[in-house]
């Protein structure tokens, strides 16, 4: 059958039209075999010519529709969507780009852009001319979300999709819940302190019937893909019986012989190898650490609750939906950045946060009182020779706040702040004013002067050419240097890697779109929140832990799920099985298949992006891709170079 | 290399009121000053100074005296940290610090000390007056000897060595060779802004101030010169008598229109008054004002019925000459004007 087409030449304003004769390729394509209608428009994608585009394609009863004007990115839904409101199939409207790729590129040269742009809109005729009609890929979904990660953003995403009616699995692979924010008292810009936020979305997670908790949990193996994903989660025992009692357990700590650095603490106290992290952490019991744990027995003997035998447990969970709140890491500067692991009294902005948590009434850190404190900015972040040239966000508020709490809290103390320039962006500013006002004093370099910190006379110096003092050089006796360090990808990716969540520049997890699809990954029913994309405070955190919540919860809610059709087909009888698309497939879409004792490959169409790295691999030309096929693209050029 | 002092600060607040700690470096003061230029870039800088404490930097500055308050700075500060008044503050500090006797730094910061000085010399004077049973001859005598003897005293014995602290302080350097030339050479500088302030002219307000002090200035140097030289009491010329009132009346008018100013704070330059502005404008005031109603006495010979007028006037002046000239605001009649011959000596 010969289909009808319609062909629309946009002018862009100008944009196209200086530089490319629309009207010369309108005239060249009009009689092209089942072009019924070719226009121009000044701008195709105005609402008065979508109307016009409607009432053509009813009136000429059209099969196919092409565009050419700007990038398919900005219009190809827009037009896509008029075909379907005057009732044709949307896969048989093909976009043409004589924008970006013709009168843009090739403003100095008129006479071959027209020639090329003609080319363009000819091969698009031809494309949909072989086009068929394509229905969206219908599969069922399991209405149920694991969340991986119980730190702040993902404990709030969890009580959203819980709120919403989903089923939620937390998977924490720590021991306890809360993530960093436990780690610090009192936040900026609230004043609460971490354990108080922690408790407050713990409280309100356990609430919930339809919230299942694993703690000590991680996945570790995933089958299937959006709508359905498989997952196999390991549960390590806390080796401790839940009906316990507190008095004996507290016994058993005593006596555990095993002391290992606190990481909790970033290592500036220790801990047994039974442990709590603070006295009332959730959920509340202790676990004891098999890594470091000798089996010498003593806690045993006196705490009866304390159980050896508890085994590493798996469970299956099916979920529609998976939900990234794994967090960051602290940024630990390496030995002898700005003195750090030699100079004693140079520890980091983390370390302070817990040396202030363990300082009642004078500020001390082995055993010195401390009184001028010097902060040097931006250490692990913008740097310049190293891998982190993002901005942390949180850290110069984080910083500041920490200060201004710290001089209200003891009395005599200096703040000196070596900066690069400070960033307490928006509601943030004022706490820098406040600081300002207390005396704090701020000093600042450019990127390729750091501050130095050095020993002088068995005194830590730290001493900076400051560029608000004409680059004087100027020093501070500091009897604490706070390194404020920033936010670092988390250390161990498994289970991101596991499931193939994409990693940006940065090393942190990646969205599809920065702006439009700021918590989707490019793996289907994969989303992210919290620092696990970047660095983020809390407020921050929450923002994306609700949108992603809300973008999982679409995509389980309807039990139903309508993907793109665009995926690899296989032609089972020729197919011989060589494994070579199979290794070609980065989403790992492709697999054997045993069929009356032939061994083919099979699509798994809802982990299949349609990408066509398997196509040109296949030695017997087994695949094609749905509305890309052969017939297709071959019309396509054709029609893009006729004379050869 | 340079170590912060965080604790200055507070040291200098005792100087005046102003937040310099607020301020974040934009630098909109010394954009907006009609007299900062390139060589003496100021008050940014000095604000920065002060909040780091860079006590030797301050000192080694002339910049303090480079400015003439017109409280621009202050107005278009976003911060509201009163660059202008951090100024005038480190002049007051930079005029403990000249002074070789440590007095003027006491009396600037401690009101109680003031007044107590002040209490004290009104003693001394009432006292030695009733050791000569108030004889209006003798005690007359004595204030006119008085006036020369601490006129000649004062300036030889604290002004010139504070002066030559300055010198120390911003013009010498042990390192660097010192032109005895340029000494000379920018002399002129020194005569030029001693009797005409016309850097006051620079500034953005309005032209009225400078006139107003200039006549206050050429007023006070001349009823000196009267009182001192002329002996205006006991002359008997119509010419110098007349002067003589003339001259008076100037300084306790001007005076007056300035303690009203610094009460109904206007202008931003009166708008802050530490102790030490008080004292100046308001004794000033009165000793135009007694010197005038003894001279008046005299000549209705209502003196010696009325001898308290001549004690009242007597104290007033040992105050002004033992405590104001040497060790308060007037010293900045020479600093600001040696600071001008200074600053042209380390140009040339
Ligand atoms: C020193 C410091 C001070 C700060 N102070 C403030 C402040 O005052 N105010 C403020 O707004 N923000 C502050 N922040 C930022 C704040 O800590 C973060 O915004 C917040 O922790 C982000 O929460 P999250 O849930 O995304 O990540 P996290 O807190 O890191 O939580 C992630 C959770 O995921 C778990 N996890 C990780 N990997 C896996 C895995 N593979 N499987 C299962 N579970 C896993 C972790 O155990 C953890 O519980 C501070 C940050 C620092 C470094
Ligand atoms: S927030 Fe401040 S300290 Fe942190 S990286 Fe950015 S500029 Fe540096
Ligand atoms: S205008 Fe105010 S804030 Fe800006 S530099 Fe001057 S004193 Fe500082």
């Amino acid at each position: 059958m010969n289909k009808k087409i319609g062909v629309y030449v946009c002018h862009c304003g100008g944009n196209i039209s200086d530089y490319v004769d629309v009207e010369k390729v309108r005239t060249s394509v009009e009689s092209d075999e089942g072009v019924c209608l070719a226009k121009t428009t000044m701008f195709a994608c105005a609402d008065s010519n979508q109307q016009e585009m409607v009432d053509d394609i009813a009136d000429q009863e059209m099969d196919g529709v092409v565009v050419a004007s700007c990038s398919p990115k900005l219009h190809l839904l827009t037009f896509r969507a008029v075909t379907e409101r005057a009732g044709l199939n949307k896969y048989n409207y093909v976009h043409a780009n004589i924008r970006e790729q013709v009168s843009w590129a090739h403003s100095d040269n008129k006479t071959g852009a027209t020639d090329k742009a003609i080319r363009i809109v000819k091969a698009a005729i031809a494309k949909v001319r072989e086009a068929e009609p394509l229905e969206p890929l219908m599969v069922k979904s399991t209405k149920a979300v694991a969340v991986i990660g119980a730190g702040v953003a993902g404990i709030r995403a969890a009580i959203e999709l819980a709120e919403a009616g989903s089923d939620v699995y937390v998977i924490e692979r720590d021991h306890f819940v809360g993530g960093r924010v436990s780690q610090w008292d009192n936040l900026c810009m609230t004043d609460e302190t971490g354990k108080e936020l922690v408790t407050r979305l713990y409280d309100k997670m356990m609430k919930h019937q339809n919230i299942t908790l694993y703690t000590g949990a991680e996945v570790v193996k995933n089958s299937g893909s959006v709508g359905n994903f498989n997952l196999k989660v390991t549960l390590r025992p806390r080796y401790i019986r839940f009906d316990c009692n507190e008095k004996d357990l507290m016994k058993a700590i005593d006596v555990c012989p095993v002391e290992v650095p606190d990481e909790f603490n970033f290592s500036i106290t220790s801990r047994k190898a039974i442990y709590h992290n603070y006295p009332s952490e959730y959920p509340h019991l202790p676990a004891i650490d098999m890594e470091n744990c000798t089996r010498c027995g003593e806690c045993e003997k006196v705490c009866s609750h304390i159980d050896f035998s508890q085994k590493i447990k798996q469970v299956d969970l099916t979920v529609g939906s998976i939900l990234m709140a794994t967090g960051f890491d602290p940024y630990e500067p390496p030995e002898g950045e700005f003195g750090y692991g030699i100079i004693e009294n140079v520890v980091t902005l983390q370390q302070f946060k817990r040396i202030v948590h363990y300082c009642d009434n004078t500020l001390q850190y082995h055993g010195k009182k401390i009184e001028h404190i010097a902060y040097i900015y931006c250490v692990g972040s913008r740097q310049i020779d190293g891998e982190n040239k993002y901005c942390s966000r949180y850290c110069c508020t984080t910083n500041i706040y920490t200060a201004i709490t710290v001089k209200k809290k003891y009395v005599e103390i200096h703040n000196y702040h070596f900066n690069r320039g400070i960033r307490t962006y928006g509601k943030q500013e004022t706490l820098y004013d406040e600081s300002s006002k207390l005396g704090d004093i701020y000093l600042q370099s450019f990127e390729d002067d750091p501050p130095v910190v050095e020993l002088q006379d068995g005194k830590t110096v730290v001493r900076i050419n400051d560029i608000l003092t004409g680059h004087k050089s100027l020093d501070v006796e500091a009897d604490l240097v706070v390194l404020v360090t920033g936010m670092v990808p988390r250390k161990d990716n498994a289970t991101g890697e596991l499931l193939k969540v994409p990693k940006g520049r940065d090393k942190f997890f990646n969205e599809i779109h920065m702006k439009l699809r700021p918590v989707e990954t490019v793996i289907d029913g994969v989303t992210i929140a919290g620092a696990s994309q970047g660095p983020k405070n809390i407020m921050e955190s929450m923002n994306s832990a609700l949108s992603a919540a809300a973008k999982s919860f679409s995509l389980v809610d309807s039990g139903e799920l309508a993907l793109e059709p665009i995926v690899a087909r296989v032609d089972q009888e020729s197919c011989e099985w060589c494994g070579k698309c199979e290794a070609a497939c980065p989403f790992s879409a492709l697999s054997k298949l045993e069929i009356e004792g032939k061994t083919v490959v099979q699509v798994n169409e809802t982990i299949c992006k349609g990408c066509g790295m398997c196509l040109p691999v296949c030695p017997v030309d087994a695949i094609e891709l749905t509305g890309y096929s052969n017939k297709e693209i071959e019309s396509m050029i054709d029609a893009l170079i006729p004379n050869i | 290399m340079t170590r912060i002092n965080p604790d200055f600060t507070s040291e200098l607040k005792k100087y005046g009121v102003f937040d310099a700690n607020a301020c974040y470096n934009c630098g909109n003061c010394t954009a907006v000053c009609a007299l900062s230029d390139q060589e003496n870039s100021f008050p940014r800088k000095m604000v920065r100074y002060s909040v780091l404490g860079l006590e030797e930097d301050i000192q080694m500055s002339l910049d303090p005296w480079l400015c003439y308050y017109c409280g621009e700075c202050t107005t278009t500060c976003p911060m509201e940290a009163e660059p202008g008044e951090l100024m005038m503050s480190l002049r007051r500090w930079l005029t403990a610090k000249y002074d070789w006797t440590g007095l003027s730094g006491l009396l600037y910061r401690s009101v109680t000390v003031s007044v107590i000085a002040f209490i004290l010399l009104a003693i001394g004077v009432i006292g030695f007056a009733a050791l000569h049973d108030f004889n209006p001859e003798q005690v007359m005598h004595f204030g006119h000897y008085f006036e020369m003897s601490a006129i000649g005293g004062v300036l030889l014995f604290i002004l010139l060595p504070n002066i030559f602290r300055m010198w120390r302080l911003t013009v010498f350097r042990p390192d660097g060779k010192l032109s005895v030339k340029a000494h000379f050479k920018a002399l002129g500088e020194l005569i030029v802004h001693m009797f005409t302030q016309k850097r006051t002219l620079g500034c953005d307000d309005s032209q009225v101030r400078w006139l107003e002090h200039l006549i206050l200035v050429i007023g006070y140097l001349a009823l000196l010169f009267t009182t001192v030289f002329l002996d205006w009491f006991l002359a008997e010329s119509r010419t110098v008598i007349v002067l003589g009132y003339a001259e008076s009346t100037v300084i306790f008018v001007i005076t007056f229109l300035f303690v009203l100013a610094r009460i109904t704070m206007k202008r931003e330059v009166s708008k802050h008054s530490h102790p030490s502005d008080w004292l100046f404008v308001i004794w000033l005031f009165m000793l135009g004002l007694s010197a005038f109603a003894v001279r008046l006495f005299i000549d209705l010979q209502i003196l010696e019925e009325n001898f308290w007028i001549y004690l009242v006037h007597l104290i007033i002046m040992v105050q002004w000459a033992l405590i104001i000239v040497p060790f308060g605001k007037w010293t900045h009649f020479l600093y600001r004007s040696f600071a001008m011959y200074f600053r042209r000596i380390r140009e040339i």
